[in-house]
């Protein structure tokens, strides 16, 4: 039976010396069963971990993968930091805004995609770096994106 | 205790000599030069250096430091921007980073004249701007609650309001949001920031970004008076400066004693003050009149229809007092009516001497290493400087035990006779714990106890005497009880028996008026003589109103719950004569000579009270006497007992909240800080009854019921409830609860 | 590749799984060290002259030295192991988390026991998600293997912050606030995590551990470029190469060596007009210092700094203003704003480089531009202030002709063909839409 989050929290708070450690996993936990971090995240991690939700929205907003406005079912995000910049970034980002319909920063109309452009994500050697969902493809380049569209959308 | 190792540090070419540890802006000070700060503020904790407006030189590093963060070291060499063109250069930067996005609001904005930013940047900061980018801009002012204003534009982010919402008061509500430039100060969703301590962040704001919504566009800096009194709302006396404009008082801001109250003050005490314009204040006599309800007359029909009652009634008179009459009101009452054979006087609760064998300052909590408090109401309701004084000491690194229903050791209402009991007793841990640390501290807060006495015989039993560190506290629920009390006393050595019939209720104060156990006993009386400030409370069931002040109009003494004699000082004249006056003149009827100066009662008194202490060296930051030595032996009582709940009852647990009283009542801005229709239960009983928070839910006992919200205390104890007085109507101890 | 310390053993071979680790050897260096005193284990490090590998250089034995011996501090000691790699240009960690987890895991354990620890927080970048898998999974099995002998491993993932990469920021992430760097003093080895000791170290760092216990500090310090910068690095090679990628070296190869040896040279034939090393927070070189080797001092001399092994080859593609810009943008998002200058100094060098490379600026703002970066300099209360004023200030003094170039003809002389043209930041975004809104 799965657990409800109160108790998915209480578990990883219980493995740190001070409990208000747990507050970047439990808002983890909240975001992946929301799809983000509404308002009502932020009262249930605040109740789990007895702290207030001020306090815990305070803490969401200081970090970019905590989303605070609804964002779509997948999440593609392009680095666009100076050494994927230095190999075509920029294209690769326009060249996905044209093929998922999509402007940069913003959620499809369907709810599926949200674009992102983000700072250095790590793996330089390989430009350009595109996270689907976080998880990572390398040497993307422009005219790599039509056949990497057509593979998110189930083609 | 040893003194502490001195070190010498050069500040700008002076030489100083300062206790090893002492911060460098303190140095800087003992130097006689300014290290200029915005984030710095040592009661919200460790400096955190964010601002950078405190970069000096220290010789030998070479980089800038922030003096806050350093402390002085022997042999240390600072220069500041005095002396060092770097630390100039430094602190220039920091205030033109800081100017480059605040908005030129100095016209229209409260601060100004009182503004560090300002006086910063005349001394240290750049003439005028280099930048031509627009400004960041936000909304402005958005109230973040009805006492409070946040401009965002102002805000230098300084942190110091969002560290004192989490470090200082706990309420974690007022946060930082955001990252970088983006970062901004926020509640949670649009929330007012609803805490007892909120006020503060207002004096703590070092520019106009947190403005009090009372005093805007109210006054600037150079057309005020400032005048120094003492808050007597709650038994703490927080020390205050009333600032007051044309005759008006525009705001209360604190005045720092540093035993007392640290320079913090409770919303209460802040914001309260417009009670003074209450639209329904009384300011002149009322009489009743048969079937025309009441009218006012002239004073000396007043003072005419006072004597005839005073006459009448003889000596079967009762006094109710309310125990927030400054001793020198209390005793100028006593002498008139004990001097008319009425010796009878009730007061809200008991009051004893036995814990000045105990006395310590509020500050040494701070101090202590173990702190144990008993009783069944928060002490943050009934003295919420008090549990400042506790968080600190949590801080501190003290131990901090609660006995009680909400407590860290959970404890049946009532209980607190028994925890005593229970601590005196050989073997018992906690017991033997505080007999043997060097500095303890008790601390009882709520119904019972005696007045203190219970807490004494606590503090005898566990060797408290003798050893210096070691102090209890007892918490009344009135803020000048002790003082009332013992000035009634003082009135005279005669005894007298309750009067029966009643004759003559003599109501004095709003409290006392809206005491439910006056009511009744004025149901009783004959005839009823009433001095309260507003028209709601006894104006209707009385037969002679007077017109009450506050103690903002007040001279005189109050006695706070550490024993200690402080000075209120009239800050306005009030609508109506003062009470002494109209006493001194009634008095003279009866052949009575009474004073209507506080100074020459308080002279009365003094060899009696107070050790002979002159009125005027009660003084600006009043000092507390030294403890006495323990009376005769006080005996430990065993507990009254108090039904138990019986599984399905549960025990109602009634509380008297902060935000409540005449006062706060007639205050609009406070009404959200007023407590909500709620009921208090422990997450077991909610979940038996299968109660979700927000739940509306029947409470019900013998004959009434009400309706109310639930809310989930997962600290309180399972078989207990708590309900705010003004909520709990007629409600029995024990209580059903069903959800709806 | 020969003479790999870190990342030995990794080539053909699956060293994620527990059984290919120990078949080449692995965990035999923690077998050593738990039958060494832990001071020992110090001397050894302190032999080696390991200096730590994220970018302050600071030498680890002498750190670990720092931490209080046991019964010395009422409070109990940790371990931090720095895994939120996000200094632009550098991607050693995610390969080494990747491809020898087990020897990261090793590491920690040896250290550990050096600073007779019990608790060992592993923040990892929350992005690595993968790498966090590949960690997870190899401390399962090592924890079924009963290897962390009663020492409790967490892996904490972060959540997207790059100020989180600075040790006093981590620990407030750690504990579950804001990452803000702390004021220092107080240390870390005397208050960090929880206000107890901690030590705190960077990935490679931690996994050139075990080689130096089993080998010994000596060895160690026998391969590199001298006392001062032994052993090897992973370097990161990217930006306008052939071959871009992480290469374990000796310490003192030198740019020419990485670049072309190793990197394949430029690309498409173009120029090199720039080198970046260290990461973005880095003043730049000049291709005339291609020969620079790769060690502590001879970076510095040269004018900046070895940081995380980090080079970036720009080629004439470039426009400088364009990377002054886009560094700047990275600092004014991964500001923490908790202090000043680095606050609003970030905010003004982005708007002023704007109005650059747009053409509208004027010769004084180009001053104005380096006032800024001077105010900011040494001012504020980390480094990553520095971080952004440094490297601004270097494209200035050293490209100062492109800069003026931009002032005079009043647009950008690349006239959009250059590489970072229209190159869209985070920051961006927020213009265009908040990410985040701000509450009316």
């Amino acid at each position: 039976m799965q657990r409800s989050l109160y108790e998915e929290i209480r578990a990883v708070a219980v493995q740190y010396p001070d409990e208000r450690s747990a507050v970047l996993p439990a808002l983890r936990l909240a975001q992946e069963r929301y799809g983000w971090l509404p308002p009502a995240a932020f009262r249930e991690v605040a109740d789990a971990l007895d702290v207030t939700p001020a306090y815990c929205q305070s803490v969401a907003s200081f970090y970019d993968m905590f989303h605070l406005v609804p964002v779509g079912r997948r999440l593609v995000e392009v680095c666009t930091n100076i050494c994927c910049g230095l190999e075509g970034a920029q294209g690769v980002l326009e060249a996905l805004e044209s093929e998922l319909g999509v402007r940069v920063g913003e959620t499809s109309d369907d709810g599926e995609f949200t674009l992102r452009a983000v700072e250095c994500l790590g793996g330089c050697g390989s430009p350009t770096i595109v996270a689907i969902d976080n998880r990572y493809r390398e040497g993307v380049r422009a005219d790599d994106v039509p056949a990497l569209v057509t593979e998110l959308r189930g083609g | 205790m040893s003194a502490p190792e001195l070190v010498t540090v050069t500040v700008d070419g002076r030489a100083v000599q300062v206790p090893h540890g002492t911060g460098l802006v303190e140095t800087g000070l003992a130097a006689g030069v300014e290290i200029p700060v915005f984030c710095y503020e040592p009661r919200l904790g460790p400096p955190v250096g964010a601002c950078r407006m405190c970069l000096v030189e220290i010789e030998g590093m070479p980089k800038l430091q922030a003096g806050c963060t350093l402390v002085a070291q022997d042999g240390m060499v600072v220069s500041t921007a005095a002396t060092s063109k770097k630390a100039a250069e430094g602190q220039n930067a920091t205030l033109e980073f800081i100017l480059v996005n605040h908005p030129l609001d100095c016209p229209v904005c409260d601060k100004g004249g009182e503004c560090p930013l300002q006086d910063l940047t005349f001394r240290y900061g750049p003439g005028n701007t280099r930048m031509t980018f627009p400004k960041r801009t936000f909304d402005k002012p958005i109230p973040i609650s009805p006492t409070i204003a946040l401009d965002r534009e102002r805000c230098i982010l300084c942190y110091r309001c969002t560290r004192f919402s989490e470090t200082v008061s706990g309420d974690g509500q007022l946060v930082a949001s955001n990252r970088g430039a983006q970062s901004l100060i926020t509640t949670f969703e649009d929330e007012p920031y609803r805490a007892p301590f909120s006020g503060n962040v207002i004096e703590l704001c070092p520019v106009g970004a947190l403005t009090s919504t009372q005093y805007r566009f109210e006054a600037r800096p150079w057309e005020i008076q400032n005048v120094p009194t003492v808050c007597a709302l709650c038994p703490v006396g927080c020390n205050i400066s009333a600032t007051t404009r044309e005759g008006k008082v525009k705001r209360i801001i604190s005045r720092n004693h540093p035993e007392v109250d640290e320079g913090w003050l409770c919303d209460k005490g802040r914001f309260a003050f417009s009670h003074l314009r209450a639209p329904d204040r009384i300011t002149e006599p009322l009489r009743r009149v048969r079937r025309r309800g009441f009218a006012p007359v002239p004073w000396d029909e007043a003072l005419d229809e006072a004597e005839r009652l005073l006459r009448e009634a003889g000596d079967h008179i009762v006094t109710a007092l309310s125990g927030s009459e400054t001793i020198e009101g209390a005793y100028g009452l006593a002498r008139l009516l004990r001097g008319l054979g009425a010796h009878t006087a009730i007061l809200p609760e008991e009051t004893s001497d036995a814990l000045d064998a105990y006395r310590l300052p509020l500050s040494a909590i701070r101090a202590a290493e173990l702190v144990v408090v008993l009783g069944d109401e928060p002490v943050s309701e009934r003295a919420p400087v008090l549990d400042l004084w506790l968080r600190a000491a949590r801080r501190a690194g003290a131990e901090v035990v609660t006995c009680g229903p909400a407590g860290s050791t959970l404890a049946a209402p009532g209980a607190a006779a028994q925890v005593c009991l229970d601590l005196a007793a050989p073997g018992n841990e906690l017991g033997e714990r505080l007999r043997a640390a060097a500095r303890a501290i008790l601390v009882w807060s709520g119904p019972g106890g005696q007045g203190g006495a219970q807490l004494a015989a606590l503090a005898g039993a566990l060797g408290f005497a003798g050893r210096e560190g070691c102090g209890a506290f007892y918490v009344p629920a009135a803020p000048n009880a002790r003082g009332v009390a013992e000035a009634w006393s003082a009135a005279s050595d005669d005894e007298g028996s309750t009067p029966d019939p009643i004759k003559l209720l003599v109501v004095s104060g709003d409290e006392a008026a809206s005491n439910p156990h006056v009511r009744a006993l004025a149901e009783r009386a004959e005839s009823v003589l009433a001095v309260t400030m507003f028209q709601g409370l006894a104006v209707g069931w009385a037969d002679l109103v007077l017109p009450g002040t506050s103690y903002l109009e007040r001279d005189g003494t109050t006695m706070n719950l550490e024993g200690r004699v402080q000075r209120l000082r009239r800050t306005v004249t009030p609508p109506a004569p003062d009470e002494l006056a109209w006493l001194s003149q009634l008095a003279g009827r009866f052949g009575i000579e009474l004073s209507p100066h506080p100074a020459v009662l308080f002279a009365e008194l003094s060899p009696r009270l107070f050790g002979g202490l002159p009125f005027g060296e009660v003084g600006e930051r009043a000092s507390l006497r030294p403890r006495s030595a323990p009376a005769a032996e006080h005996r430990l009582e065993p507990p009254a007992l108090r039904r138990p709940g019986d599984g399905h009852r549960l025990q109602l647990l009634r509380y008297r909240p902060l935000f409540s009283g005449a006062a706060v009542e007639r205050v609009p801005e406070l009404q959200f800080q007023r407590p909500a229709r709620e009921v208090e239960l422990s997450a077991d009983d909610a979940e038996r009854r299968r109660i979700g928070p927000g739940d509306e839910v029947t409470v019900r006992s013998n004959g009434t019921s009400a309706t109310l919200r639930a809310r989930i205390d997962r600290r309180l104890a399972p078989g207990v409830v708590r309900i705010a007085d003004e909520h709990a109507g007629d409600l029995h101890q024990l209580v059903e609860v069903l959800k709806r | 590749m020969a003479d790999e310390i870190v990342l030995a053993g990794a080539e053909g071979r699956d060293l994620t799984k527990l059984s290919e680790f120990r078949a080449g050897g692995g965990y035999a260096a923690l077998a050593k060290a738990r039958g060494l005193e832990p001071a020992a284990v110090i001397e050894e490090l302190v032999a080696s002259n390991l200096r730590g590998r994220g970018g302050a250089g600071f030498p680890m034995g002498r750190k670990a030295g720092f931490i209080p011996k046991p019964g010395t501090n009422p409070n109990p000691t940790y371990l931090a192991v720095n895994a939120d790699e996000s200094e632009p240009g550098t991607f050693k960690d995610r390969e080494i988390m990747r491809r020898v987890p087990h020897r990261l895991i090793e590491g920690c354990l040896i250290t550990a026991h050096a600073i007779v620890s019990r608790h060992v927080f592993i923040y990892i970048r929350g992005e690595y998600l993968e790498e966090f898998e590949i960690l997870r999974a190899a401390l399962d099995e090592a924890r079924g293997a009963e290897l962390l002998g009663g020492v409790t491993v967490v892996l904490h993932r972060g959540a997207g912050a790059y100020i989180c990469g600075e040790e006093t920021a981590l620990l407030e992430s750690l504990e579950g606030q804001r990452g803000q760097p702390r004021s220092k003093p107080p240390f870390p080895a005397v208050s960090g995590l929880y206000a107890s000791p901690t030590l705190i170290n960077n990935v490679e760092t931690i996994a050139s551990v075990p080689a130096i216990v089993e080998r010994g500090g000596a060895w160690f310090a026998t391969i590199g470029a001298g006392p001062a910068s032994t052993g090897t690095r992973v370097f990161c090679l990217s930006g306008n190469v052939v071959r871009g990628g992480n290469y374990e070296l000796p310490m003192g190869a030198t740019i020419r060596e990485l670049v072309y040896d190793h990197g394949g040279g430029i690309a498409d034939g173009r120029e090199l007009k720039a080198i970046i090393p260290g990461g973005s927070s880095f003043p730049v070189l000049t291709p005339d210092q291609i020969d620079t080797p790769l060690d502590f001092d001879s970076v510095a001399e040269a004018g900046s700094a070895l940081g995380s092994g980090v080079v970036i080859a720009i080629d004439d593609r470039c426009c400088m203003v364009q990377l002054g810009l886009r560094v700047a943008q990275f600092y004014m998002h991964e500001s923490c704003g908790k202090c000043t200058p680095c606050r609003e100094g970030t905010r003004w060098m982005v708007a002023l480089l704007d109005k650059i490379e747009d053409g509208r600026a004027t010769h004084g703002e180009l001053d104005l531009l380096l006032d800024v970066c001077d105010r900011i300099l040494g001012k504020c209360l980390c480094p990553l202030g520095d971080a952004a004023a440094m490297p601004v200030a270097s494209y200035v003094d050293s490209f100062r002709d492109e800069f003026r170039e931009h002032v005079d003809a009043g647009s950008c002389p690349f006239g959009g063909s250059s590489s970072l043209d229209r190159l869209l930041a985070p920051v961006d975004q927020h213009s265009l839409h908040p990410t985040v809104e701000v509450p009316a």
